[in-house]
């Protein structure tokens, strides 16, 4: 089993050889087993028939019932997805302007500008978020949030698209403005459908990324709106049920979903074949 | 003809450039000016009748509380965190660029992505399961009798620690592993073929040559330790304050933003310098080996 583990080529002292043979995979093998231990007991408990973590008593998935009942889950769930959505289009739709329709050299010297929102701990951006929210007087609710959102998604959004623009082929824009397409045609017709990978990408990122979101959602979704880790964490705080286990195991199998579309996209990306 | 044409581009060139504005518009109103209005906050003298006046009370009241007590602990503990992800991360990042086999390279790094994009609640949450008083760990012990009482593991600071550990490791490992799957295997088997036994090549070669990865995933796991909030909160119970539960303690329970945006600049300054610094210790060896060659 060891010796399916290493590759051919950088073998040759027999010293390192036991080593790397044995002892990395076995290390890798007790990291694995680190990351995915709490996850298995977690899903475990969704099907235990206890409203409390007090050992096992018998299978059941009562649980999964009751959170399909609890209206609660589902408003919070509907707040998330329309916060993750109009975050994702709103910073797609800025970032890919910003990158398009800027000059080149302009857009090179702001870069470092979008990296601000990656460069400290969030809760200093909720804190930021919150103090202009209040001197403003803005009321705090679902508004406030996707602005939140949409400032931690151009953090991405921007530096990934950026990358990629400036790899295209800058002839086919070229060639689009001398066969007579306006700015704005080349950009739908040309650049867009060019950066469409990226745009997916960055896309699928910012989508997960919202709905994750937990710090500025506490900062500055006020009373009115509930997300989903909002109402997990209050589930959390006041005495969980195993009604959250059940939502975890059913999120693990939708991210799992995620990991393997967006894996599928990059290697679409890049595995063309030459 | 030439002409025209070039002043008719620059025209449609400046009038579309308004479509690149508001990204930038949307980035200074959100993000520098909070920052601004945060300094405000924290030296706005509030009983002034009118206009605005200048105080710098809030940040002797944070430099003289045992508040100031509760960075260097945060720091302390962001640092421990990131040094242990280090040691830990390195092996697997090792691994799964250079020495895993394509087959099993897919499968495993599907498994290390998984968590990123699972709810982090979810993720922090499930170690109460396995910490807790009726948990899997006192279930075993006492099961396999090596215990007669349960341990008590959770609601204190060795348990935030293992758990921000848990929660910070694939930020280290990403960043290690791409750098290190771009390193070149002709660059490893030249230092071989040179007599160079793979403890020096690793000391030599493959080490120096991620270094850019090893800066990438310090600061991804140490900037964010920093500041820490949710897992004190779901983990250590409320007895345990880090600089993100304070934080967060002043301005949604206390009101208090006067000293919550003090708080906030003290150790947003405290998380500067340490970065500045640590940027400054990675220029050296740097330097010093470019001044050898």
């Amino acid at each position: 089993m060891c010796s399916t583990f290493t590759t051919t080529t950088a073998e040759g002292v027999t010293g390192m050889r036991s080593f790397g043979s044995y002892v990395l995979p076995i290390a890798v093998a007790l990291f694995y087993l680190f990351l995915y231990l709490p996850i298995f007991v977690l899903i475990l408990f969704s099907f235990n028939d206890n409203a409390f973590t007090c050992g096992w008593s018998s299978f059941t998935t009562h649980w999964y019932y009751e959170l399909f009942a609890s209206t609660e889950m589902w408003l919070a769930l509907k707040n998330s997805l329309i916060i993750a959505v109009s975050s994702v289009v709103l910073s797609l739709a800025i970032g890919s302007s910003f990158i398009f329709f800027g000059s080149r050299e302009s857009v090179r010297r702001l870069l470092i500008l979008f990296y601000g929102s990656l460069a400290m701990p969030e809760i200093v951006l909720a804190v930021g978020l919150l103090s202009l929210f209040s001197f403003f007087a803005v009321p705090l609710g679902a508004t406030t949030l996707i602005a939140g959102h949409t400032l931690l998604g151009l953090g991405y959004v921007i530096p990934i698209l950026h990358g990629r623009f400036i790899e295209l082929d800058q002839s086919l824009i070229e060639a689009s403005y001398d066969l007579g397409a306006t700015q704005r045609q080349t950009f739908f017709s040309i650049v867009l459908p060019l950066l469409m990978p990226a745009l997916i990408a960055s896309g699928l990122l910012v989508f997960i990324i919202s709905l994750d979101d937990f710090i500025i959602s506490f900062f500055c979704a006020g009373a009115s709106v509930q997300t989903l880790p909002l109402y997990i964490f209050a589930v959390i705080r006041t005495g969980a049920s195993p009604m959250i286990n059940a939502l975890s195991t059913i999120m693990l199998i939708f991210s799992s979903f995620f990991v393997l579309l967006f894996s599928f996209l990059h290697i679409r990306k890049t595995g063309i074949p030459q | 003809m030439k002409i025209k044409e070039n002043i008719n581009n620059f025209i449609t060139e400046n009038a579309s450039f308004i479509f690149s504005v508001p990204a930038v518009l949307w980035q200074l109103l959100f993000l520098y000016v909070p920052f601004f209005l945060v300094v405000y906050t924290s030296v706005k003298k509030i009983s002034a009748v009118a206009g605005f006046d200048i105080t710098f009370d809030y940040y002797q009241a944070i430099l003289s509380s045992p508040y100031f007590y509760i960075i260097a602990r945060s720091l302390i503990i962001a640092l421990g965190v990131t040094v242990l992800c280090l040691i830990c991360a390195y092996p697997v990042a090792y691994f799964l660029a250079l020495k895993v086999n394509r087959r099993w390279k897919n499968g495993l790094l599907f498994l290390l992505t998984l968590p990123f994009w699972t709810n982090f609640l979810i993720q922090i949450y499930s170690w109460v399961f396995v910490l807790d008083y009726n948990g899997l760990i006192n279930m075993l012990l006492l099961k396999l009798g090596i215990i007669q009482e349960p341990l008590h593991m959770i609601n204190n600071t060795g348990a935030i620690f293992l758990v921000m550990l848990y929660y910070y490791l694939p930020f280290m490992i990403m960043p290690l592993y791409s750098i290190l799957e771009k390193i070149q295997h002709d660059l490893i088997e030249a230092s071989m073929d040179l007599g160079a036994t793979h403890w020096q090549t690793l000391r030599r070669i493959t080490i120096p040559l991620s270094m850019s990865g090893v800066k990438t995933g310090v600061l991804l796991v140490f900037v964010p330790a920093f500041g820490e909030f949710v897992i004190p909160a779901v983990i250590g119970g409320a007895h345990h304050m880090f600089v993100g539960s304070l934080i967060s303690h002043y301005f949604l329970v206390a009101r208090d933003n006067q000293l919550g945006a003090a708080f906030t600049i003290v150790s947003g300054l405290v998380l500067l310098v340490c970065v500045l610094l640590f940027n400054w210790l990675c220029a050296v060896p740097l330097q010093q080996l470019q001044q050898k060659e």
